[in-house]
């Protein structure tokens, strides 16, 4: 050990180019892997948190499945009505039956933390001359604030003043800037099938992200009824979960259940969800490309050496060092090249996601209001980009490491 | 001469067996047509015996140097080194009784260019678990002095003149105590003055320390020089010049 130690150190130091070339590039392929999963992932958990912290983790609506009992009904003994003599407009729509007893089943539920029912539809918000189309949504405040916290998003106003005032509302602040308005002040709200009612401002929030913060109007439940014409219909069941990750399997237990339609976050954005796999799926390419290109430069020196050092392996060998301890020099300068750049990686990578913490992301990347990259930095990854780089170093530096231990010393001594 | 070398080396007569045997040695070379390098030699050579071996550029005198090295695997035949048969041994045991038993002294030094004179001499003894480093780089050292090359212990290869590299070649061979030295050509690449040094040390080896040394040479006076002349034609012995025909067949 102490010979291949000491042997296997002074040809790395002797060949200080070469090998600093080789280290090099393991420390490019590190520091590609660390920085680009530190950005790509950083961008996703950011998304992904997002997505949690503002919408719900199941959304049950009220299209029902096929043609069985809803579990309500059952459990009370059939349907409260048998034969229907009359149907106005507000009948006809779609709903959740028994809402009350429904919410309070869903409750019930392992892994449920919070369930809030609410009214959604399309209606037109203006003040002055401005108008825009929104999305109304009729909600019990401190229920709802339980399942998506409103409260944390509120930048101005009280959220409580939805249930304090009968024509509250609350409004993102892009919509509050489009419309120019401000708490206090008024704006008039209507749908098709409903009433036009006004609303007073009672608080205005910022999510982050731009098609809610300009397109949402929060109102009490029975204020929504009115505006989209709903009677006292609640079409929506919005529902928070101990554990996200088990959102589709909660879903699919909710659905043969209730036999409502319903809706995990991970289905609401299966799109993002799968650009992000492709996302990873090129990333994780790319890094490999690197860390191959690293892999090869060590093989290609590494074979360059041995040729050149035949003579030399020839001499070891016939002052009784065998095949094994040739192996293990060439081996041994492979490991010291690979965890030499995976280490100069590690720490230029961590440099370079320290340095990416500062930048301004001009955007917001599309979906989430400017700030600063958001940085995913955890030692695992540096744990893995270690792990890989060493890993292909070592598997770079066995062929040569194979040809050298395969040196017949009485062929070098003839062909001099 | 004394010291470590000396400390290292067992007196001749204690051992039984010849240093070097080789039993009907025979050496093809090449793959699709065979050439025959060497035709069936038996040779004896006894401890603290110097043997020149001499003869035509193909005659085989390298072959049967690397044969008797444990360096190259014969045709058919054995060789056996200090009594002991090399032919069954593995590469790492061949590799093994090389390091021990065996020193070699090349035309070419083949000293390593990244190390200094002193750490060339102290590898072979590296590997060597009952030879601790503070010990081999003190028989090091000491070969080195014994050799008239101790000032030039930090230099590397380059640094030095032909003669200091075959110098510290030897000292190389000879400073982990092997009692046999193998020498292909070790003047063939020196100026007189320095391949009558290399003789010179050869005959202290040998009378010192009773060293069995085999020596390859192109060169009639320097092969003169040793107590016997092993002549080569054509992968067979020729004539011996000198010493005992007990010791000595041909087949």
């Amino acid at each position: 050990m102490r010979a291949t130690l000491f042997i296997a150190g002074r040809q790395l130091w002797h060949r200080k180019l070469l090998n600093g070339i080789a280290v090099l590039g393991v420390m490019l392929g590190v520091l590609t892997l660390i920085a680009i999963t530190g950005i790509m992932r950083g961008f996703q958990t950011k998304f992904l948190d997002t997505i949690l912290q503002i919408s719900p983790h199941v959304v049950v609506f009220d299209k029902t499945l096929g043609d069985t009992t809803p579990i309500v009904d059952q459990l009370l003994g059939g349907p409260s009505a048998t034969a229907i003599v009359r149907q106005t407009s507000t009948d006809r729509q779609q709903r959740i039956a028994r809402p009350t007893e429904t919410v309070r089943a869903m409750r019930a539920l392992e892994g449920v933390a919070a369930v809030a029912p609410l009214v959604v539809g399309s209606a037109v918000a203006s003040a002055g001359s401005k108008e825009t189309p929104v999305e109304l949504r009729g909600i019990d405040p401190e229920v709802q604030d339980v399942v998506t916290p409103l409260r944390s998003m509120v930048v101005d106003g009280q959220l409580g003043g939805l249930t304090g005032a009968v024509d509250g509302a609350m409004i993102g602040h892009q919509l509050a800037d489009l419309l120019g308005v401000k708490v206090g002040d008024n704006l008039s709200c209507a749908s098709a099938l409903g009433d036009r009612v006004v609303l007073r401002v009672v608080a205005i929030f910022e999510t982050g992200v731009a098609a809610l913060d300009k397109g949402r109007i929060y109102v009490a439940t029975r204020r929504a009824q009115t505006i989209l014409g709903r009677g006292d219909a609640i079409d929506r069941i919005e529902l928070r979960l101990v554990d996200p990750d088990r959102a589709p399997a909660v879903t699919a237990q909710l659905e043969a259940l209730f036999h409502y339609d319903a809706e995990s976050w991970q289905e609401t954005n299966a799109s993002m969800l799968g650009v992000f796999d492709q996302q990873n799926m090129i990333t994780g390419l790319i890094i490999g490309a690197v860390l191959l290109v690293g892999g090869f430069g060590i093989l290609s020196i590494q074979i360059m050496i041995v040729l050149e050092k035949r003579r030399d392996i020839a001499l070891l060998k016939s002052v009784g060092y065998g095949s094994r301890d040739v192996l293990a020099i060439f081996l041994t300068e492979g490991a010291v090249i690979a965890v030499l750049g995976a280490a100069l990686g590690a720490a230029a990578g961590h440099v370079v996601l320290a340095g990416m913490r500062l930048l301004k992301s001009a955007s917001g990347m599309g979906y989430s209001k400017p700030s600063t990259f958001a940085i995913y930095e955890r030692p695992i990854v540096y744990v893995l980009a270690f792990g890989f780089a060493v890993g292909v170093g070592l598997l770079a530096s066995l062929v040569p490491a194979w040809r050298a231990s395969r040196v017949e010393p009485v062929d070098v001594l003839r062909g001099t | 001469m004394t010291s470590a070398i000396a400390a290292a080396a067992a007196p001749a007569a204690a051992l039984a067996a010849p240093s070097l045997e080789a039993r009907a040695l025979v050496r093809d070379l090449g793959d699709e047509v065979k050439t025959r390098i060497l035709h069936g030699i038996d040779l004896a050579i006894a401890p603290g015996e110097f043997v020149s071996v001499t003869g035509p550029s193909g005659s085989g005198k390298s072959t049967l140097l690397y044969l008797l090295g444990a360096l190259d695997r014969p045709t058919s035949g054995d060789v056996l080194i200090e009594g002991v048969s090399t032919v069954g041994l593995d590469d790492r045991a061949r590799g093994a009784r090389r390091g021990e038993r065996l020193g070699f002294v090349f035309q070419f030094h083949f000293l390593l260019p990244e190390f200094t004179a002193l750490e060339n001499v102290i590898i072979p003894m590296l590997r060597r678990r009952d030879i601790p480093r503070a010990d081999a780089r003190a028989r090091a050292r000491a070969v080195l002095d014994q050799l008239g090359i101790g000032e030039l212990g930090g230099r590397r290869p380059t640094q030095l003149s032909g003669g200091q590299q075959q110098r510290v070649s030897i000292a190389r061979a000879i400073a982990h105590g092997p009692r046999i030295l193998l020498a292909d050509e070790p003047t063939g690449n020196l100026d007189s003055a320095a391949g009558e040094a290399v003789l010179g040390i050869f005959e202290t080896l040998v009378r010192d320390r009773g060293m069995t040394i085999v020596m390859v040479t192109h060169e009639p006076s320097y092969a003169r020089r040793a107590q016997r002349e092993i002549r080569l034609r054509d992968g067979r012995i020729v004539e011996i010049a000198a010493g005992a025909p007990a010791t000595v067949t041909t087949r």
